[in-house]
């Protein structure tokens, strides 16, 4: 576990390092004497695998017992073919992911940045409060 | 192949996840991160996979294994700073941008 929580740190570490690094690019064009250069440039790879680590973790950690997996344990317990009932849970969720997906990018077309900006730290808020009432019902 | 089996936990879990906390979040994940909305998608499948593989292998012990409460702690915690980054540092990193200037060279 301290394994994971040191993972997200890092994550999130490297994503404010990141940030960091596209605001002194942005308003610095060289590197300060005071200040290290950073010895990773951004590129879109590396934000590409920022926005997937940090959506794997934060999902996986709240997914890990939720009802989603506590009713394919029990299904794959009843019915002795654990396989099946992994594909059908499997093939469910990449279908509810990509309508996720799907409508934030239909939103995106729709609202204007700063609405859609205030609209998801929201909706992200609301996700959070309502893990930690799991937490507290658990 | 029971196929009969295959639709049931597919329209189980399809039923059970739809407007549940990890599609919330994909929408809310892709809509910010308009630039990756693949890796928002691959994230999210893979971490669900994994999730429900571990359902699987584990089985019922699951909760006794698995510190879930520690997990969904930490995964507030996530969802809090991806929030608090989304709602004041653009909002900051925005006020910071220079205003386009309005200078018409039209004369």
């Amino acid at each position: 576990m301290a394994l994971t929580e040191l993972s997200i740190l890092e994550l999130i570490n490297l994503q404010k390092a990141e940030t960091l690094v596209e605001e002194e690019s942005s308003v610095l064009e060289g590197p300060t004497p005071d200040r290290p250069l950073p010895s990773v440039t951004p590129n879109s790879r590396w934000s590409f695998w920022g926005v997937f680590g940090s959506t794997f973790v934060t999902i996986f950690l709240a997914e890990l017992g939720d009802k989603t997996q506590l009713a394919t344990l029990l299904m794959s317990a009843e019915s002795h073919a654990p396989w099946v009932v992994f594909t059908g849970a499997a093939s469910a969720l990449v279908a509810t992911s990509l309508i996720g997906v799907l409508v934030g990018r239909w939103l995106h077309t729709r609202l204007s940045p700063k609405t859609l900006e205030r609209a998801t730290g929201t909706l992200l808020l609301v996700i959070s409060a309502l893990l930690l009432l799991d937490v507290i019902r658990l | 192949m029971d196929w009969h089996l295959l639709g049931l936990s597919f329209i189980t879990v399809f039923l059970a996840e739809l407007g549940d906390k990890s599609q919330l979040a994909a929408i809310a994940l892709s809509g910010s991160n308009c630039k990756y909305p693949r890796a928002v998608f691959l994230g999210t499948v893979a971490a669900l996979v994994l999730a429900s593989l571990i359902g699987v292998l584990v089985g019922e012990g699951t909760a006794q294994v698995l510190p879930t409460r520690l997990a969904k702690a930490i995964a507030a915690m996530g969802f809090a700073i991806l929030a608090i980054r989304l709602l004041w540092f653009n909002s900051e990193s925005e006020a910071l941008e220079p205003e386009p200037q309005k200078s018409p060279q039209s004369d």
